[in-house]
């Protein structure tokens, strides 16, 4: 469902990414993961065509995102780190006006935008500008545009950030709901332990590179043969701390 | 531990944001200040010559010289009262980095004392800069010395320092009974209708009348009506402290100066008790934020259906636009100056002296039309770099909704370019047929000049597009800030260029239509093709104007990030 294809970013002599090869199934949930700086944003950038790729490209659903955007992005939902939304819009105007954009209209967006905005409490409120929204209330009303169109896949950046224990776990749920229904989600976060409890693969990316990928027990049984300066625990938290420790980074330093 | 962090200290990041500024951009600073001297010599050389011409009223002149002089207070401080109140709310109520110093262990008082001065040197440092030439004028007319130059800055700082505390204790007042942000949209727009009215107000009263000396003199009697200051007033104690020092009559300086300052201490104190006692319930008011309103539903329920017959992009992007733009005082605020810009271009036309019925007449009619064109051309040009230039700076952290839904960038663009392009075309050809009527130019003619201004407007709301892409301002608090960056400033200049080019091709098959209409006689061959190249050359440079604005918007669209 989603597939990078030596997907390459350079800024001027820094390499940001440097080549992603892998391939996402339908209904997976895909945990993306790296430290700061890896290089996790500008991936999810050019697989939603915000950023061009240097080399390479990202095919979602089949629909390279370079050579058919529009085919690409019909299927797909997307979630920024930061949630920028129109202040000066009601939280009803901007699902609706999202789901516009994606072709919706008439009693289907009404019916949807309620929907949504009910699922995620939303609803009270759906008449108060934007700008009176806490971080958590953006976090989730941008969460629910992205999903106004039912899309195939979830590209979500850090859609834990700012969000209260009870909203984590709502969206746990959701998330899980939308794999079963078949819905390929792509979660880049800092959270490990939702990581852990939801991914069915992980990718650890760092200083560009893709250097781990596989399901917790792959990675596990990798991060037991390396060096585990953490004295490792079996948690995607010391295997994720002995696959980017310095000391397993490659010998030229690339 | 260390004591509580002083002034200075608390007004570090201020100052060194203003130095930085200052060192980063070279030539702004530069042109600010040929402007701002520019405007210096003109407003001294009017002071400078009204005063000398009261000099000549043997009775009347000192009276004159004395009420102009409370008049030039009166006003400054009908201007810093609304400034400073303006400005307070924001500094005192809206300012991000209130937080910061709310939670710094710092009491009331060094929080007001921060605030204030932030306050009074946003609001003053306008009135004082361009105050001044005025004094200059009065010192060097009257021969004063050196006391009369002392004595104005010490009049000046309490001067300065009681609009500032009204200021703070009205914003304060405001706030605890509405919310901060309703009552900055309320002040913003009587603010700017206050300052388009006297704009207006000043041009109808042709100012450019003062330049004879009749002119003058109905100018003298103009103050000679005024009433006499109210003695109440510190606009009047503030000209009596300078008066006896001009010589003009005998006063009491020291006694003014006294109350002036008296007055100053008692309300900066005043207004530092009321901050102190309320400032948390105040600051904890003006964070509610503002809630759907009657007037929202019913944009919300209107707009789309007004704009459902448009393509899906087309309407969805201009009701969103819509909806922002009317929910946004300081945008639509704006549209009160842009009317009376309008009426103030057609009033010009309307008394140019220029039809007299001779030849003579007729030519300079034709040429004024021509000249009509260019000027309109820049009308709707420094409108497009107020409105169309910081659209994709305003878009800017919300761009991500558009450009990861399914929608191609052309038709982003020209959902865009026509959202801007017709009420600009609206507001450019009303200009031209409005002001070639007054004119009584040949209807023919003013269809030609509003082909062309289609034209050019095109072009203009291309290249608008393209700079505002190339020269983001995600950081600017209001388009007002986008329009008067280095990127517009070349925007500008690039569009007057476009329309001084234009202008000029049309300014020989204009002149040759012109001259054998007046020779009655019939336009050979050989000239018909030259004027209709040099029709065809206008269409062409518009064209590639538009076309190498539109790749270059798309191209600086698909890199903006926010």
């Amino acid at each position: 469902m989603i597939r990078f294809v030596g997907l390459r970013k350079e800024y001027g002599p820094t390499v940001a990414v440097a080549g992603l090869d892998f391939t996402i199934e339908q209904g997976r949930v895909f945990g993306f993961i790296g430290p700061n700086g890896a290089g996790k944003t500008t991936t999810i950038r050019m697989m939603m065509g915000l950023l061009a790729p240097t080399a390479g490209s990202v095919l979602l659903g089949g629909h390279d995102i370079g050579r058919e955007p529009e085919a690409a992005k019909a299927i797909t939902g997307y979630l920024p780190d930061h949630p920028f939304l129109y202040d000066k819009l009601t939280g009803g105007e901007f699902l609706r006006f999202v789901g516009g954009l994606y072709g919706l209209g008439g009693g289907e967006l009404e019916r949807r935008s309620a929907e949504l905005l009910a699922g995620f409490g939303l609803a009270e409120r759906a008449a108060e500008l934007t700008e009176t929204y806490s971080h958590g209330m953006k976090q989730r009303l941008a969460l629910a545009a992205a999903l106004v169109h039912r899309p195939r896949i979830l590209v979500l950046d850090e859609p834990l950030v700012g969000i209260d224990p009870q909203g984590v776990v709502a969206l746990r749920g959701r998330l899980a709901e939308l794999s079963a229904h078949g819905v390929t989600i792509f979660l880049s976060t800092h959270s490990l332990n939702v990581a852990e409890a939801l991914c069915d693969r992980i990718g650890i990316l760092d200083r560009g590179r893709l250097v781990a990928l596989g399901s917790l027990a792959e990675l596990r049984t990798r991060a037991a043969a390396q060096v585990d300066p953490a004295g490792g625990d079996g948690s995607l938290e010391s295997v994720f701390l002995a696959i980017t420790s310095p000391a397993s980074a490659p010998a030229d330093g690339s | 531990m260390t004591g509580a962090p002083s002034l200075l200290w608390l007004l570090s990041p201020r100052l060194l944001a203003a130095r930085g500024a200052l060192r980063r951009g070279r030539t702004k600073p530069l042109l600010l200040a040929a402007m701002a001297g520019a405007f210096w010599v003109g407003c001294f050389l009017f002071f400078e010559r009204t005063l000398a011409y009261f000099q000549t009223i043997a009775a009347l002149g000192p009276v004159l010289t004395e009420r102009l002089l409370v008049l030039l207070f009166a006003s400054s401080f009908a201007v810093l009262a609304l400034s400073n109140l303006v400005t307070a709310l924001s500094t005192f109520y809206g300012a991000p980095e209130v937080s910061v110093l709310l939670a710094a262990p710092l009491g009331a008082r060094r929080v007001h004392q921060v605030r204030f001065i932030e306050t009074l040197a946003a609001s003053s440092w306008m009135v004082l800069l361009f105050g001044l030439p005025a004094f200059v004028a009065y010192g060097i007319v009257h021969g004063a010395g050196p006391v009369f130059y002392l004595a104005t800055v010490a009049t000046l700082l309490p001067f300065l320092v009681i609009p500032a505390a009204l200021g703070v204790l009205a914003a304060t007042g405001i706030v605890l009974v509405f919310s901060a942000q309703r009552a900055r949209e309320v002040l913003l727009v009587v603010s700017v209708t206050l300052a388009a009215g006297a704009y207006l107000a000043i041009r109808l009263l042709r100012p450019e009348s003062l330049a004879s000396p009749s002119g003058l003199a109905g100018f003298a009697a103009f103050l000679g009506d005024v009433g006499a200051p109210s003695p109440w007033l510190p606009t009047t104690w503030a000209a009596e402290v300078l008066i006896p020092l001009l010589g003009v009559r005998a006063g009491e300086p020291l006694f003014h100066l006294g109350l002036l300052a008296s007055t100053a201490a008692v309300l900066y104190l005043g207004s530092a008790a009321v901050v102190e006692r309320v400032f948390l319930r105040a600051w904890s008011r003006a964070q509610e934020g503002r809630t759907g309103d009657g007037r929202e539903r019913r944009l919300s329920r209107w707009l789309p259906i007004l704009t459902a017959p448009l393509p899906r992009p087309a309407g969805l992007l201009l009701a969103k636009d819509l909806t922002v733009f009317l929910r946004d005082a300081g945008q639509w605020s704006q549209l009160v100056v842009l009317l009376a810009l309008v009426v103030i271009y057609v009033y010009n036309f309307a008394v140019l002296p220029i039809d007299d019925g001779s030849p003579l007449g007729a030519a300079m009619r034709e040429f004024a039309a021509l000249l009509n064109l260019g000027l309109s051309a820049f009308v709707t040009t420094a409108v497009a770099a107020r409105f169309v230039y910081p659209a994709p700076s305003l878009e800017g952290r919300t761009w991500w909704v558009l450009r990861t839904a399914p929608i191609p960038l052309g038709a982003i663009w020209w959902s865009k370019f026509a959202i801007a392009f017709v009420p600009l075309a609206v507001l450019g050809e009303t200009l031209v047929a409005a002001t070639n009527r007054f004119l009584g130019v040949a209807p023919g003619l003013t269809a030609v000049f509003m082909v062309t201004l289609l034209l050019v407007i095109a072009a203009v709301v291309s290249l608008g597009i393209a700079f505002g892409a190339a020269h983001p301002r995600f950081d600017a608090k209001n388009p007002a800030q986008i329009a008067t960056s280095f990127g517009a400033v070349l925007y500008m200049i690039l569009c007057l260029g476009l329309i001084a080019v234009v202008v000029a091709l049309e300014a020989w098959p204009v002149s040759r239509l012109f001259w054998h209409r007046m020779a009655r006689g019939p336009v050979a061959a050989g000239e018909s093709a030259l004027i209709a190249t040099a029709f065809g050359a206008v269409a062409l440079v518009t064209a590639l104007a538009f076309a190498l604005g539109r790749r270059r918007g798309l191209r600086h669209l698909a890199a903006l990030q926010a």
